[in-house]
């Protein structure tokens, strides 16, 4: 954790370096002619991308958009949990102890809290179940509500009302059978058998981090792949690539490319769980609970890789374009198993079971961004596959890599209607 | 191999159309060279290739010697036909950033940044979006952007189409600056006035392939003798069409330009021109331009 928290402040601090403008200075010195080494071109074209993307409105107002969704997610259930008013439960009389812990643990059963409000008589308490004062009265023999329980989704004090009428009907019972204080105690403080399964294994349950992760990775491969590839259409129909060509290699001018916008997306999603986990641990969410490194970390690395992989193919793809409307046509079959990937991972959360399918996507470049990092949530994987999976990534990323850039070269200076692929194959 | 920049034996094909054919010239510093030719003549494709943003089947590209490789180009400024700048990015920062991509430092290329806009008019635009400007303008800053790193070569495709006179003669005076200051010049137009004007030497290529190439001085006094009439109430100068050992050669502002074979009096020329009408111009000059351009092509 301690490592993510210093990777995040690096990327913060270098971010605000390179947004941090200077003015040209008007005082004139002589120019050296000294002529620096190449190495530092790829530095500054990812240095531009980076300082033009987080500059630009768009990702501002995303990141924004981001953080509040984020944030409604996380404050709007603890708010709700924390607005659920006690339940007021009236007892004519002055309510024994046994009777206040008996209507306490039946509201503790329905997941509220009991007040019970202490009535002068039957008048006074039905008079103040009417006017909604109390939510129910208890009595000896019975429990009163103002108006019948409706089917469907019960409320909060219908739920309790059931519960206490439950719990007071089984002391009735108990106490009809003649039983001593003590067996009564007995019955009633019976807890149920351990349930053990034969082969251990982690509890599974809906793994909310999984979640958020799984859909920050694909709204930001979509997004910031889709920036890769009009990005580079742009550079092609402002015709500046001839322009930066003429002083940068094509490798090294979309390396720095591809490298700047990835830090932009890793800024962001740094951002975004850093200030998830903040807010989370600030206002006692239980969203988070249970979250560990290891899935921040899966999410962190696949949306690395995932990104490293697809950034190659949406570069070659908008070397190919020229105009925006060619970009949407491309756009679509690329985006098709991102969105395959997306929905069986999604699939795959929200019923905590991975299938087969899963299981397999996990080990495909294309889809192994989604399916990976809900397997290491689920705990459904251990370390020698995830290592299989990023390796298989890695060196599909490094062939991609060279054949989109082949691809780049040959394409990125021809205008005029859409380059086609076998365009480029005959041109080589 | 010599000094400056030498093409020798450029050659490009795209499928059946050859671009550049056994193309060869050279141009040193000092000097502005005009680069002319037709409309798919090859010249961008040529200035392309010396900054290898085409690949040659076969051919090289040398300067002062040396095969020019990528350490070499960014000691080369360029401005492509199809001018190349980021629409919305600031002035400023667009030209110290293609300043640094030629291994400037960020101290040197904020400086000549300011000074280039400062020379040209655009101190006060530093902050604002390429967009913003207009198209002179804009054409502005792209000549800063070739220039703002000194380089020893300066290549310029179409610097002037679409400028109005005053811009014109500011991005020409910077030209010939640049050739003064010892830089190697070579520029395209299809402006030839501009050209005349600007250029010490020229070359021109058809096809792909060298037509003529040589000081503007020398290609203007060579060849056959040419007269201009001027006579009034002429419209055409259609008259001298008739004339034996006279070529018509082009009608502009009112005057008639005729090329004079060997052995032709020009004496037959002004009978004939005052039988048309009062002459008012009658004299001996010397090819322009637009005629070695017309008759290089023929």
């Amino acid at each position: 954790m301690r490592f993510l928290v210093v990777a995040v402040v690096v990327v913060l601090v270098g971010g605000a370096r390179l947004l941090r403008r200077r003015r040209p200075r008007s005082a004139r010195s002589p120019r050296s002619r000294e002529w620096p080494a190449t190495s530092g071109d790829v530095a500054l074209v990812m240095a531009r991308e980076l300082r033009e993307r987080v500059r630009s409105r768009f990702y501002v107002v995303g990141t924004v958009i981001i953080l509040l969704v984020l944030g409604a997610a996380i404050v709007i259930p603890v708010v709700h949990h924390s607005k659920q008013h006690p339940v007021h439960v009236g007892v004519v009389g002055a309510a024994s102890t046994q009777w206040r812990d008996t209507i306490a643990a039946a509201a503790r059963s329905a997941g509220a809290t009991a007040t019970i409000v202490t009535e002068a008589n039957a008048a006074a308490a039905a008079s103040d179940l009417s006017a909604g004062r109390i939510d129910l009265i208890v009595g000896s023999s019975r429990v009163e509500v103002a108006h019948p329980i409706p089917s469907g989704v019960p409320t909060t004090a219908t739920m309790v009302a059931r519960a206490v009428a439950s719990s007071f009907g089984e002391q009735r019972a108990l106490h009809a059978a003649h039983l001593t204080e003590a067996q009564i105690r007995t019955l009633t403080s019976m807890t149920a058998l351990p349930v053990v399964a034969l082969h251990p294994g982690p509890v599974k349950g809906l793994n909310a981090t999984s979640l958020i992760g799984v859909i920050l990775i694909f709204m930001m491969l979509s997004q910031y792949n889709t920036w890769i590839m009009i990005g580079v259409m742009e550079e092609k129909s402002s015709r500046v690539i001839e322009v930066l060509l003429s002083a940068v290699r094509p490798m090294r001018l979309l390396t720095g490319k591809v490298v700047g916008i990835g830090l932009a997306a890793l800024l962001q999603a740094s951002v975004a769980i850093a200030f998830a986990m903040v807010l989370a641990t600030s206002v006692g969410s239980h969203l988070l609970q249970g979250t560990t490194f290891s899935v921040i970390a899966a999410t962190l690395v696949w949306l690395l890789l995932g990104y490293g992989f697809y950034c190659w193919v949406y570069a070659a793809a908008g070397s190919l374009a020229e105009r925006q409307d060619q970009v949407q046509s491309l756009a679509l079959p690329l985006s098709l198993p991102m969105v395959v990937g997306y929905v069986v991972a999604l699939t795959a959360v929200t019923s905590s079971s991975p299938s087969l399918l899963v299981q397999i996507f996990s080990y495909i470049p294309l889809t192994a961004p989604f399916t990976m990092p809900v397997l290491v949530g689920l705990g459904d994987v251990s370390l020698w596959q995830v290592i299989l999976s990023a390796a298989i990534s890695i060196g599909s990323t490094v062939v991609v890599a060279r054949v989109a850039t082949g691809v780049y070269q040959r394409a990125i200076l021809r205008t005029g209607a859409r380059v086609r692929l076998r365009d480029v194959r005959s041109s080589s | 191999m010599g000094d400056g920049l030498e093409l020798s034996g450029l050659t490009r094909r795209f499928g059946d159309l050859t671009a550049l054919d056994d193309l060869s010239f050279s141009a040193h510093g000092g000097q502005v060279l005009g680069f002319l030719g037709p409309n798919g003549a090859g010249k961008t494709t040529t200035m392309r290739a010396i900054f290898g943003l085409v690949e040659l089947d076969s051919g090289s590209v040398t300067w002062n010697g040396a095969t020019v490789g990528p350490e070499q180009r960014r000691r080369f400024g360029y401005m492509p036909e199809e001018r190349g700048l980021y629409p919305g990015m600031r002035i400023g920062e667009q030209l110290t950033y293609i300043g640094r991509l030629h291994a400037m430092s960020h101290g040197d290329a904020q400086r000549a940044t300011t000074e280039w806009l400062e020379q040209l008019g655009l101190a006060e635009r530093v902050d604002d979006k390429v967009e913003s400007l207009s198209h002179g303008n804009q054409q502005r800053v792209q000549l800063a952007a070739a220039l703002l790193h000194e380089p020893d070569v300066l290549i310029l495709d179409e610097p002037l189409a679409g400028l109005d006179p005053p811009g014109i003669d500011a991005i020409g005076r910077v030209l010939t600056e640049q050739a003064r200051a010892g830089r190697c010049v070579i520029f395209s137009s299809h402006q030839l006035d501009q050209v005349e004007d600007l250029c010490e030497t020229v070359t021109i290529i058809d096809h792909g392939r060298l037509v003529v190439t040589g000081r503007v001085d020398d290609l203007a006094t060579h060849g056959a003798r040419r007269l201009t009439v001027r006579v009034d109430h002429d419209v055409d100068g259609a008259w001298v069409r008739d004339l034996p050992g006279v070529s018509f050669s082009e009608f502009t502002a009112g005057a008639v330009r005729v090329v004079l074979d060997d052995g032709v009096d020009t004496d037959v020329v002004l009978d004939r021109a005052r039988r048309v009408g009062r002459v008012s111009e009658f004299s001996l000059v010397r090819r322009r331009l637009s005629e070695v351009f017309r008759e290089a092509l023929q």
